[in-house]
C-alpha cells in the first residue's frame, strides 16, 4: 500500500467500521460490540500511526469547484495532532469498555466514537481550509451523540447548547471563508499565510475584521470568552470517557483550527501589533482567569474540571495569540499536554463516579483511602496541570511565559505570566483539595469499614498510562520542544 | 563528581520508593531500609565534603541537559557541601529517633516516603548550580514535606498543613514569576554567571518575586505565618527537618539573590536588613509569649532566620569589607541547624512520653532526667549566647559586623545607604534586646521543664517515676550532637572557623583575614549585656506578667499575646479565602452568564415581537371570522367526514356488530368505524389541502421570480 491509500484508509475505516456498529443488528450483543470495536481501535491506531511513518504524502480526493478541492496533506502540526488523537482516543476507547457496562445503548456511543475518530483524523491530515471545515462540521455533529447520550433532560439541553454554539461559530468560519477565498490564491494551508498582497491591498480593514471572525469562530470551540458558556454545560453530562475526548481533545481543534488560520492562512506578520492581536490577547487572559475561577468556586467535579479546561485552553490560545515562536512553542506543548492531562482527571472522575456514584468534591472525603491508584493518577495529572515542576505544565508553562515577556505586546508582556501564575494557584486551589481530603481524611476517619474499590484493569491501565505520560513528558521534554520548533521556525 | 552527585541527589528518592514498597509488607524492615538509606546519605555527604576539601573533585559542573526542559546542573563548592553534610546528618538523626518516636502511628509508610523524597530534593537545592534546578527541586522539596506537617490528620494539623502549603504554593508561584523576569532580563539563571549578566540591568522586580518566594520559605516576616502553626503540630522529627533545614533552602536562596546578583549593593543590603531586624525582634517576642513548648522553639526559628537575615543585609551594606558579616551569617546558620535538630528532639521526647506541649501539662516532666536536661541545656546555651559554647560566635560576628558599620558611618556620614550611625545603633541595640530575648525564652521553657514542679503532684510523681522515656539510639544520637555545641565554642579556632573558611567563598569573601578574638573583652561586652537584658525580661515577663497566681498558691503560665495580633487569622485567611474569592467570583459569574444572558434576551424580546405581530394578526383574523368569513353549518350534514364514510363506517359497524353477535361471540365492539373513516378522510383532506396550497405557493413564487427575471431583463434590454 501506498502512504496516500494508508492515509485514506486510517480516515474511512473508522468511518465505515462506526456505521456498521450502528447498523448491524449483530452487534448488539456486548461481547461482539466490544470485540468489534477494540480490535477497530487498534487497527486504526496502527494505520494512523503507519500514516505518519511512511512519510509526506498528499492527495486530491475530490474537486468541488475551483478552489473547493477536497484535499489531504498533513505536515508536523498534523501528526501532533494525530498522536495525541491516537492515544487519547484509544485509551478512553478502553476505558469506556468497562465505563459503559453503567450507561445503556452502548451500541450507539461505540458507533458514533468509531465515526468521530475516523473525522479527527481527517482533520488532523486536512491540507486546506475548506477540508479543514467540512470535517470540522462532521466532528460537531457526529460528537453531538456523545453529549446527548444519557437523553436526560439535562443532557439534552447540553448537547443543544453544544451544538447551537457550535454552529453559531461555525458560520464565523464560514464567512471568514468566504472572503479569505476572493483575497487568496489558494485555500492549501501554506506556511505564512496565502494572501495575495495584490489584492489585500486597501482591504487590511476588512481582513483584520475577516481574521477576528474566523478567531472568534474556532474560539466557540476552544471555549474563549465571550462564547465559552456551551463548554460547561456540555462537557460534564456526557459519559466520563467522552467527556474526557471532549475535553482533552476535541476543544483542541478549535485552537487548530486557531492555527492554521492565523499561521498557515493569513500569516502571522499580517495581524502582528493590530488591534485583532491586542483584542485576542485580552479575550484569553479574561478566559484564563475567569475559567479557573468559576471552577475554583465549583463543587460538581465533572463540572470543576469542564471550567477548568475552559481556562486551560486559553493558555494555549494565549500562547498562540503573541505569535512569538517560544510563546507558540509553548502553546504546542501545552495542547499536547493538556490532552493527556485532562484525559486523564477526566478518566479518573469516571473511575469515581463509576465505583462510588460520588460527583461533589465534598464527599469525597477518604477516596484515596478507597481507590488509591486512581487518586495517584489524578494527583499527578493535577500537579502536571497546575505546573509543578517536573510534571510537564510546568515545562509549557515556562514557554509561554518567557515568550510573553520577550513578544513586545507592550502591557501583555507581564500581564500575561502574572495571570497564568495567579490562574495556577486557582489550579491548584481547586484540584489539590480532592488528592488532600483524599488521602488524609483525618485522624477521626473510619478505617474499620474501609473498602478498596479500585476499578478494573480497563480502566485502570488508560489512567496509569496518561498520568505516566503527564510526568515523564515533563521530566524528558525536549524532543517533543525540538520537533514543535521545526514547526515554529516555519511559521514565524 | 558526577556520579557522587547524582547518587547523593537521586538515591534518596529512589530509596524512598523502595522503603514504601517494603513497608506495605514488612514494617520492620522498612525502617532498617530507611535508616540505612539516611546512613549512606550521610557517608556519601561526608565522601562529598572530604573530596572536596582535599580538592578529589573533577569538574566543577555535572549537568543532565535537556531533563525538565532546561536541563539540570548541579555544582559543588565548600558551602554547598557543608550543607549537604548538615542536611544528611539531620535526616540522619531524625530517621533514628523516628523509629521510636513513631512507634505507633498509622500510615507511616506514606511519612517516610515523602521524607526520603524531601531528602533527595533538599540536597538537590543545595548542590544547584542554576536557579532553574533549584526551582525544581524546590517544589518537589514543598510539597512533598507539607505531608510531615499534616501526618498525624488532626484537624488543627491538617489547617496548619494547608496553611503550609498556601505559603509554599504562593511562594512558589511568586517566585517563578521572579525567575521568568530574571532569565528574560539576564539571559540565563546559572548562579555563578548571574553577577555578570545583572550588572547594569534593573533586576529589583525579578529579585523582589523570588525574594517572596525564598522568604517564605525560610519563615522571613510578614511570610512567618506557617512556622509557628506548622511546627507545634508536625511531629518532632518532621519539625527539626522543617525548622533546621527546610528554613535553610529558603536562606540559601536570600544568599543566591543578595551574593550572586545584588553582590556588595548597598541597596538590597538595607533592605534585607530591615526585614531580617523585623524578624529577629518579632519572632523573639513571640517566642517568649508563647506558653507552647514547640511553639516557643518554632517562634524561636523565626527569630533565629531574623538574625541571619541581618547578617545577610550586611554583608550588602559593608561591601568589600563584609568578612564578619559573611562568616556570621554562615556560621549561625550551621549552628542553628543544629540546635533546632537537638532542641526539637527534646520537644519529641516530651512530646512521645506525654502527648502534650502545654508548658502547664508538661511542667516537671524534665525533674530528675539528668541526660535530658542536659541535652537541652546544651541547645539552650548554645542558642542563647552563652560565651563557650557556639552560639556565641556567630551572635559574635553579626554584633560586631554592625558595631563595625557604625563606626564607619561615624566616621564618614555620607556612605550612609538609608541608615544612619544612629540608626544602626538602634539596630544594635534590638539585635542585642533579641539575643537577650533568646536566653530569656529558653530559660523560660528551662524553668519550666526541669525546675519546676506540676501543679497536680500526684502527677509529678508519676514524671519522676518515668525513667524509660529515651532509647538508646535516640540518646545517643542526641548526646552526640549536644556534645557539639561546647566543643564548637571552645575549639572555635579549629572547628568554627575552619567552616567558615569553607563556606565564605559563596558569599563571595576569598581572602580568609586575621583570625577574631572572640573572647576579647570588646566581644564578651556585648554578649554580656545581651545575657543580662535576658534575665531581666525574664524575670519582669516570664515571671511576672505570664504567670499568673492561683488560690491554692501554685502558679500557671498564661497566653498574655492578643490574639488579634495573628496576621494568617485576621489578615491573610480572610483576604485570599473570603474577600477576594467572592469579589472576583463575582465578576467572573457576570462574565461566564453574559453570552447566555445576551442569548436569552434575544430570544425573550424576539418571542415578545412575534408574539404582539401574532395579537395584531389574530385580532385580524378574528375581526374577518366574525364578519366575512362567518363559519355556517349546512343543516343535515354529518359531523365528520361525509356521507361516503358515513355510509361504509356504517356497514362495517353493522358487519362488526353481526360477527360478534354470532361467530366470535360475547365481545363488544372496540372501534366505531364510522369515527375511524371520517378521521382518515379529513387527514387525506388536509393533505391534499396542504399540497395544493404549497404548490400554488411554489407556483406563485416562481411566478415572482419569473416576473421579476423579465423585468429585469427588460429593463436591462432598456438600458
Amino acid at each position: 500500500m501506498n502512504a496516500s491509500t494508508i492515509m485514506l484508509t486510517s480516515i474511512f475505516f473508522p468511518v465505515f467500521l462506526g456505521i456498521a456498529i450502528l447498523l448491524i443488528p449483530a452487534f448488539s450483543s456486548r461481547k461482539q460490540l466490544l470485540a468489534v470495536t477494540g480490535a477497530g481501535l487498534v487497527i486504526t491506531g496502527i494505520l494512523a500511526l503507519w500514516t505518519l511513518g511512511s512519510g509526506s504524502t498528499e492527495v486530491l480526493l475530490l474537486r468541488l469547484g475551483d478552489k473547493l478541492e477536497i484535499y489531504f496533506h498533513p505536515d508536523n502540526l498534523g501528526y501532533i495532532f494525530t498522536v495525541i488523537v491516537t492515544i487519547v482516543w484509544i485509551l478512553s476507547g478502553f476505558y469506556s469498555f468497562e465505563y459503559m457496562k453503567h450507561e445503556r445503548e452502548e451500541k450507539r456511543y461505540f458507533g458514533f466514537y468509531m465515526i468521530t475518530f475516523g473525522i479527527l483524523l481527517g482533520l488532523s491530515f486536512a491540507g486546506n481550509i475548506v477540508t479543514f471545515y467540512l470535517f470540522y462540521e462532521l466532528m460537531t455533529l457526529l460528537s453531538l451523540p456523545l453529549v446527548l447520550h444519557s437523553k436526560t433532560r439535562e443532557a439534552i439541553m447540553g448537547g443543544l447548547k453544544y451544538l447551537f454554539y457550535s454552529l453559531c461559530g461555525a458560520y464565523m468560519v464560514l464567512m471568514g471563508l468566504f472572503f479569505l477565498s476572493k483575497y487568496a490564491d489558494t485555500l492549501k494551508f501554506t506556511a505564512g499565510g496565502v494572501l495575495n498582497t495584490e489584492l489585500a491591498v486597501g482591504n487590511e480593514k476588512t481582513l483584520l475584521v475577516v481574521v477576528f471572525f474566523m478567531i472568534m469562530g474556532f474560539g466557540v470551540k476552544s471555549g474563549m470568552f465571550p462564547l465559552h458558556a456551551w463548554l460547561h454545560t456540555a462537557h460534564p453530562v456526557a459519559p466520563a470517557p467522552a467527556s474526557a475526548v471532549l475535553s482533552g481533545l476535541i476543544v483542541k481543534v478549535g485552537a487548530f483550527g486557531i492555527i492554521r488560520t492565523v499561521y498557515y492562512l493569513f500569516g502571522a506578520s499580517f495581524i502582528r501589533g493590530t488591534w485583532v492581536q491586542t483584542a485576542w490577547l485580552a479575550l484569553t487572559l479574561i478566559t484564563v482567569f475567569m475559567g479557573s475561577m468559576l471552577a475554583y468556586r465549583e463543587k460538581m467535579m465533572k463540572k470543576r474540571l469542564a471550567y477548568s479546561t475552559v481556562s486551560q485552553i486559553s493558555y494555549i490560545l494565549f500562547g498562540l495569540a503573541l505569535l512569538q515562536p517560544q510563546a507558540m512553542t509553548g502553546a504546542i506543548l501545552h495542547v499536547v499536554f493538556h490532552a493527556f492531562i485532562k484525559s486523564a482527571l477526566f478518566l479518573s472522575a469516571g473511575a469515581i463516579i463509576y465505583k462510588t456514584g460520588k460527583t461533589n468534591v465534598d464527599d469525597m472525603t477518604g477516596i484515596g483511602k478507597e481507590m488509591p491508584i486512581t487518586i495517584w493518577c489524578y494527583t499527578c495529572a493535577s500537579l502536571a496541570l497546575i505546573g509543578i515542576p517536573p510534571a510537564d505544565g510546568f515545562v509549557s508553562k515556562w514557554y509561554l511565559a518567557t515568550g510573553a515577556l520577550s513578544s513586545g505586546t507592550g502591557v501583555f508582556t507581564w500581564l500575561g505570566p502574572v495571570v497564568l501564575l495567579i490562574s495556577a494557584l486557582l489550579t491548584a486551589g481547586y484540584l489539590l483539595p480532592i488528592t488532600i481530603k483524599g488521602f488524609l481524611p483525618g485522624a477521626d476517619f473510619d478505617y474499620e469499614n474501609l473498602q478498596k474499590k479500585e476499578p478494573n484493569l480497563y480502566m485502570i491501565i488508560p489512567l496509569l498510562i496518561l498520568a505516566a505520560l503527564s510526568i515523564v513528558l515533563g521530566i524528558f521534554p525536549n524532543p517533543l520542544t525540538e520537533y514543535i520548533q521545526t514547526i515554529v521556525n516555519i511559521v514565524l | 563528581m558526577d556520579n557522587l552527585v547524582y547518587s547523593l541527589v537521586f538515591m534518596p528518592i529512589a530509596g524512598a520508593f523502595v522503603s514504601y514498597i517494603t513497608g506495605r509488607r514488612y514494617k520492620k524492615y522498612r525502617d532498617y531500609v530507611v535508616s540505612t538509606i539516611t546512613i549512606l546519605e550521610f557517608a556519601l555527604a561526608v565522601a562529598l565534603l572530604s573530596k572536596y576539601v582535599t580538592g578529589g573533585l573533577t569538574g566543577n559542573m555535572t549537568e543532565m541537559s535537556g531533563v525538565c526542559g532546561l536541563g539540570l546542573r548541579f555544582t559543588v563548592d565548600g558551602f554547598r557541601a557543608v550543607y549537604v553534610c548538615i542536611a544528611a546528618f539531620m535526616w540522619m538523626a531524625t530517621s533514628l529517633f523516628s523509629i521510636e518516636y513513631f512507634g505507633h502511628y498509622r500510615n507511616r509508610n506514606r511519612y517516610y516516603l515523602f521524607q526520603l523524597v524531601t531528602l533527595g530534593a533538599t540536597v538537590a537545592i543545595f548542590l544547584s548550580a542554576d536557579l532553574y534546578t533549584t526551582f525544581v527541586f524546590f517544589e518537589v522539596m514543598s510539597f512533598a514535606s507539607y505531608v510531615w506537617v499534616a501526618q498525624d490528620e488532626r484537624a488543627e494539623s491538617l489547617r496548619a498543613a494547608s496553611t503550609y502549603l498556601a505559603v509554599a504554593v504562593i511562594g512558589g508561584l511568586v517566585m517563578l514569576m521572579g525567575l521568568f523576569l530574571l532569565y528574560h532580563q539576564a539571559g540565563t539563571l546559572e548562579i555563578d554567571k548571574l553577577y555578570e549578566a545583572c550588572r547594569g540591568k534593573d533586576v529589583y522586580v525579578a529579585a523582589l518575586c523570588m525574594l517572596v518566594g525564598f522568604g517564605a520559605k525560610a519563615g522571613m516576616f510578614p511570610l512567618h505565618i506557617w512556622l509557628p502553626k506548622a511546627h507545634p503540630v508536625a511531629p518532632a522529627p518532621a519539625s527539626a527537618l522543617l525548622s533546621g533545614i527546610l528554613t535553610k533552602t529558603g536562606i540559601f536562596g536570600v544568599l543566591v539573590i543578595s551574593c550572586k546578583i545584588f553582590l556588595h549593593n548597598g541597596v538590597w543590603g538595607t533592605f534585607i536588613l530591615a526585614l531580617g531586624v523585623l524578624t529577629m525582634a518579632i519572632g523573639a517576642v513571640l517566642a517568649l509569649f508563647s506558653v507552647d513548648f514547640k511553639r516557643t522553639l518554632a517562634c524561636s526559628s523565626v527569630s533565629q532566620i531574623g538574625f541571619i537575615l541581618v547578617g545577610v543585609g550586611m554583608q550588602g551594606l559593608l561591601r568589600e569589607e563584609n568578612r564578619l558579616a559573611v562568616r556570621g551569617s554562615f556560621l549561625h546558620m550551621v549552628n542553628h541547624s543544629l540546635f533546632k535538630l537537638v532542641l526539637f528532639m527534646v520537644a519529641g521526647v516530651i512530646y512521645m512520653n506525654l502527648h502534650k506541649l502545654d508548658l502547664n501539662e508538661i511542667r516537671g516532666f524534665g525533674r530528675k532526667k539528668p541526660l535530658l536536661a542536659f541535652i537541652y541545656l546544651m541547645g539552650a546555651l548554645g542558642i542563647g549566647g552563652m560565651p563557650l559554647w557556639s552560639g556565641y560566635i556567630s551572635k559574635t560576628l553579626l554584633h560586631e559586623s554592625i558595631v563595625e558599620y557604625t563606626e564607619e558611618l561615624a566616621q564618614h556620614p555620607g556612605a550612609a545607604v538609608v541608615f544612619t550611625a544612629g540608626n544602626m545603633k538602634v539596630i544594635e541595640w534590638v539585635f542585642l534586646i533579641s539575643g537577650g530575648l533568646t536566653a530569656a525564652y529558653m530559660t523560660k521553657l528551662f524553668v519550666a521543664v526541669f525546675v519546676e514542679k506540676n501543679r497536680d503532684a500526684a502527677l509529678q510523681e508519676k514524671y519522676d517515676a518515668q525513667k524509660n522515656y529515651m532509647s538508646l539510639p535516640g540518646s545517643a544520637v542526641l548526646t552526640i550532637a549536644a556534645f557539639l555545641f561546647p566543643i564548637m565554642g571552645i575549639f572555635s579556632g579549629s572547628t568554627m572557623d575552619k567552616l567558615a573558611d569553607l563556606g565564605q567563598s559563596f558569599m563571595g569573601l576569598t581572602e580568609s583575614g586575621e583570625k577574631v578574638a572572640y573572647f576579647s573583652f570588646n566581644n564578651l561586652k556585648g554578649g554580656l549585656t545581651s545575657l543580662a537584658i535576658g534575665a531581666f525580661l525574664y524575670i519582669i515577663v516570664g515571671r511576672l506578667w505570664m504567670m499568673e497566681k492561683q488560690q491554692d498558691g501554685s502558679s500557671v503560665y498564661l497566653n498574655r499575646w492578643p490574639g488579634f495580633l495573628d496576621l494568617e487569622e485576621y489578615l491573610y485567611r480572610p483576604v485570599l479565602l473570603v474577600v477576594l474569592p467572592t469579589i472576583c467570583g463575582c465578576v467572573c459569574n457576570i462574565l461566564d452568564k453574559f453570552t447566555d444572558t445576551i442569548t436569552s434576551f434575544l430570544i425573550k424580546a424576539g418571542a415578545v415581537t412575534a408574539g404582539f405581530l401574532n395579537t395584531i394578526a389574530d385580532a385580524f383574523v378574528v375581526l374577518l371570522r366574525k364578519t366575512v368569513y362567518r363559519d355556517h353549518t349546512k343543516m343535515g350534514e354529518p359531523k365528520e367526514g361525509n356521507e361516503l364514510t358515513n355510509y361504509l363506517g356504517g356497514l362495517a359497524n353493522a358487519a362488526s356488530d353481526l360477527l360478534n353477535r354470532t361467530l366470535r361471540r360475547g365481545r363488544s365492539r372496540t372501534a366505531d368505524y364510522k369515527h375511524k373513516l371520517a378521521l382518515d378522510y379529513t387527514g387525506l383532506k388536509e393533505t391534499i389541502f396542504l399540497i395544493t396550497r404549497s404548490l400554488s405557493y411554489g407556483l406563485i413564487l416562481f411566478c415572482i421570480g419569473l416576473c421579476a427575471t423579465l423585468i429585469y431583463l427588460l429593463v436591462g434590454a432598456v438600458k
